[in-house]
């Protein structure tokens, strides 16, 4: 596969603020990317960037090898869906949907045929008469993906496209998304805050932060082995407790030393032995047994697909685990005992800022 | 504290709120609605003097000429102001540039100007003017028609642009940006997108200047009266300026007549224009890519910003405050106890007026804004608008009829000013509020009641300090407004000497120095005056 999206070292400064920093990302074609992070870190810049809405400050955008920084937004032929949909409110589905044609001075029957064609393809057809305020969001939404597509551009950028739609229809709608790009053989850089419709989407995550490229890959590399504990706390969930490196086996296995003394086994690590780590369990891979660290339930909740149970072990340290909903819950402020799948496990190098900055989220 | 406690707790009755809300409409349809349209009914009462005009063709030709320059000039002035005003709005709401605050501040000024200064400054520097003008003009126009569209350009150009940009604002940028995403060039993003969604601030637009032109008497008849047309050319309102001049029992029915017509042709325009604007087809279907991309890239889009502001400075500015080239000239002996005196009265006068429209105008904004679908809601709403469209001579003379019978003289003449002024200015108010209330999610208010908070102090402590600015704002309008009036002044009564009274006797008797730096000193005055305002009601909020 050919890269489709070049951008190298881009960075937008509004006033004294970088909104992104020195990325640089290669895009294949027909890739769909999610861009993941906490709001205020960028990723909406990025893509408005790529459209040509914006002229980034520093660095080039390549698109199939050509340098566009510098063509106007209107010869950039990307599509663009907005969070807020801005389908044109004094124009009806048809027209929407024909815009791209008629003002790139097609004939009136080309306009035609061409709406028609995604209307259908986003299955509106029937609605083509109606006007955007008479359909519900999650219709809008579908029709500005048509108005896009309809530009004849290989190239989608979504921003947020499904944050404003009721639940359903955002989950709905998300596979519907996949579905048709995938068909048409688009590339996609889809921006959410949402990591589940994340994973669920993409081919590849980018997880961004505070302007800058924080970490990508595959939503499983990402959510199994993530390199960061950023990375581990933003995408899925997961319990983070502090401890100290005290041996390390010769094929690399670590056992570290929680707070107050409990030694816990965890997975391969490069850390040494006496070096402050963070080790990162998710709730799913913690389990009950009859000897383990011990701890006191707080609380239990009904999620829907498993109870979620959150305790205080012995070490101060709070832990989540799931148990599933045919399973008798334990009584609040019982003691149990928990023990890690330790090759679930994931052993980080102790931040110098401390824990908490290093998952702040702005 | 008290006192506001009782009132809290009685504002909880809902019949009290209604006696309220009732007295507030009582009010603006007994004092503002009906004496300004009285003088129709005269048609009938004094039908004798009316058909003695209306079989006097010299008189007829002169009121129909006088009608006819009014609306000509009132709709060709509008159509200029549309046209330089929207690329103007454009680059006040899309676009920030190092100045643009100074830009703004210099734009509103003109507003402040008192209209009669202006009739005088735009005629020293577009025209010829008679005998004892000292200063040189440009000597440009020479023809009262074209200067009449000098003139009224200046002081309608500003509502113009502020309506259009208030409009604009609450456009969505990303039409815009999304049409441009879709292979639009600018232009034709903003010719098929933007401007089709716009219709409604141009019928703002278009009401406010129209109105404002078609009203406006101090201004023209000064500028008139210094090119020496004035007994020879006419609009609408100077030619009842100059009747109110004559024996009453000949002015009397040629002063219905006109003030009849303006009246009714105003309001079947207010009516038109609606309909009209929302229903004219603009050319949106076919496209010119190349010749749109022509226009968005490259010297096209610098050239007309650069001639928007050219214009702004130009024809709006520099006409102005071509009055303060005065001040090169020797000082005179000014009369400053006559100046100060007309200036206390006009102050009186503003004050008064903009404290009755607040008090009695809040309660109907708030209607209109929250009921803008019920049938009595739009009703109060196209009410509004009938002061604002009714020309300021007219409803003068028509006032000065209603409330005729309780005599004239001293503090009476006083009142009846203040309640002409009341009912032109109100509007001005009325449409501020309603403008910033709609944009306050209604929640608040139901939040703050749902905690514990009367009616009135959720008005009071939520709703008032998010529009307190907007109320400002409209009540700097409607004061300054009301200070520059010089058409309803003298149509209610020759009693009352407000400042354009005044300055406008100095020009009748040639007196153009005195008058121009009497000009110079309200100008000042008034600037004083709004910053003082603004200083006090900024203090501690730098939002608003």
């Amino acid at each position: 596969m050919a890269t489709k999206i070049e951008l190298d070292g881009i960075s937008m400064k509004f006033g004294d603020f970088y909104a992104v920093r020195n990325i640089s990302l290669k895009v294949e074609e027909g890739e769909y990317i999610t861009i993941l992070g906490p709001s205020g870190c960028g990723k909406t810049t990025l893509i408005k960037v790529i459209a040509g809405i914006w002229r980034p400050t520093e660095g080039r955008v390549l698109v199939d090898g050509q340098d566009v920084t510098d063509v106007p937004i209107e010869d950039r032929d990307t599509g663009y869906v907005f969070q807020n949909i801005a389908l044109f409110p004094n124009m009806d589905l048809m027209e929407n949907v024909g815009y791209s044609p008629r003002v790139k001075d097609m004939p009136k029957d080309v306009t035609e045929s061409v709406s028609t064609e995604y209307l259908e393809l986003v299955k509106m057809l029937d609605r083509a008469g109606m006007f955007p305020g008479e359909l519900s969001g999650g219709e809008q939404q579908k029709v500005a993906i048509a108005r896009a597509l309809a530009s004849g551009s290989k190239m989608l950028m979504l921003d947020e496209p499904l944050s404003a739609l009721d639940a359903r229809v955002r989950v709905e709608l998300r596979y519907d998304i996949r579905r048709l790009v995938k068909k048409l053989g688009i590339t996609v850089l889809h921006v959410t805050h949402d990591q589940e419709e994340a994973m669920s989407v993409s081919d590849r995550i980018v997880l961004m932060r505070a302007g800058g490229i924080h970490e990508s890959g595959s939503p499983l590399e990402m959510y199994r082995e993530p390199k960061s504990i950023f990375a581990a706390y933003f995408i899925g969930e997961t319990n983070l407790l502090g401890c100290t490196v005290t041996d390390k086996s010769r094929t690399g296995k670590t056992t570290v030393r929680l707070r107050g003394g409990k030694s816990v086994k965890a997975a391969r690590s490069e850390l040494e032995e006496g070096d402050a780590a963070v080790i990162s369990v998710r709730p799913e891979r913690v389990y009950t047994a009859t000897e383990g660290l011990k701890a006191k339930v707080l609380s239990v909740v009904f999620m829907g697909t498993y109870w979620r149970v959150r305790t205080v072990t012995e070490t101060k340290d709070y832990v989540d685990y799931n148990i599933s909903t045919d399973k008798v819950t334990p009584e609040i402020g019982s003691k149990v005992y928990l023990v890690f799948n330790k090759k679930a496990t994931k052993v980080f190098k102790r931040p110098e800022k401390g824990l908490a900055e290093a998952i702040r989220l702005e | 504290m008290s006192l506001f406690k009782k009132i809290n707790a009685i504002s909880d009755n809902d019949k009290v709120r209604k006696a309220w809300f009732g007295l507030a409409v009582a009010v603006f349809v007994c004092l503002i609605i009906v004496p300004s349209i009285f003088v129709v009914t005269k048609l009938l009462t004094e039908w004798g003097v009316v058909s003695d005009t209306l079989g006097n063709s010299e008189i007829m030709s002169l009121i129909y000429g006088a009608v006819g320059n009014s609306f000509s000039i009132a709709f060709i002035v509008t159509i200029i102001d549309i046209i330089v005003g929207i690329p103007m709005a454009w680059i006040f709401v899309r676009k920030n540039f190092k100045g643009k605050k100074y830009l703004d501040t210099l734009m509103d000024m003109p507003l402040a100007f008192p209209t009669a200064v202006l009739g005088i400054s735009v005629v020293i520097f577009w025209g010829v003017p008679a005998d004892g003008v000292t200063i040189p003009g440009l000597g440009l126009v020479v023809s009262p028609y074209m200067m009449m569209i000098m003139l009224h350009i200046i002081f309608t150009y500003p509502y113009m642009v502020r309506s259009l940009s208030a409009i604009l604002e609450q456009i969505e940028p990303n039409y815009e940006t999304a049409a441009m995403t879709l292979g639009a060039s600018r232009f034709t993003a903003v010719r098929t997108i933007t401007l089709p969604l716009f219709r409604a601030g141009l019928v703002t637009g278009f009401i406010l200047c129209f109105a404002r032109s078609l009203s406006e008497t101090g201004g023209t008849y000064i500028a008139l009266t210094l090119m020496g047309d004035e007994t020879t050319f006419f609009t609408g309102p100077t030619f009842i300026a100059f009747m109110k001049e004559m024996d009453p029992s000949v002015a009397l029915g040629p002063m219905i007549v006109i003030s009849v017509i303006m009246i009714v042709l105003a309001l079947i325009l207010l009516l038109l224009v609606k309909r009209i604007m929302i229903r004219i087809k603009l050319p949106v279907t076919k496209v010119w890519p190349s010749i749109g991309r022509k226009l968005s890239n490259g010297i096209a889009p610098k050239l007309k910003d650069i001639v928007s502001i050219g214009f702004l400075m130009l024809v709006v500015l520099l006409p102005a405050f071509y009055i303060f080239a005065y001040l090169t000239q020797p000082i005179l002996n000014v009369d400053y106890g006559q100046l100060l005196s007309s200036t206390g009265m006009s102050f009186l006068v503003a004050g008064v007026a903009v404290v009755f429209d607040i008090i009695f105008g809040i309660p109907v904004a708030l209607y209109i804004a929250r009921h803008r679908h019920t049938k009595m809601g739009q009703l109060l709403d196209n009410l509004v608008n009938i002061p604002l469209i009714i020309p300021t001579t007219a409803l003068g003379f028509s006032l000065a009829l209603f409330w005729g019978s309780l005599g004239t003289g001293g503090i009476i003449s006083v009142i009846l000013v203040i309640l002409g002024h009341t009912s032109f200015t109100y509007p001005l108010v009325v449409r501020n509020i309603t403008g910033a209330v709609e944009e306050v999610d209604p929640s608040y208010e139901e939040v703050a009641m749902t905690l514990g908070a009367k009616p009135l102090q959720a008005f009071s402590k939520v709703l008032m300090p998010i529009i307190k600015s907007s109320i400002i704002a409209g009540a700097i309008l409607a004061f300054t407004r009301s200070l520059g009036e010089t058409g309803a002044t003298i149509a209610i009564t020759s009693d009352v000497n407000t400042v354009p009274v005044y300055i406008t006797e100095l020009i009748s008797s040639g007196s153009y120095s005195e008058a121009a730096i009497c000009s110079i000193i309200l100008i000042l005055i008034c600037f004083v005056f709004m910053f003082a305002v603004r200083a006090v009601t900024h203090r501690g909020d730098k939002s608003a």
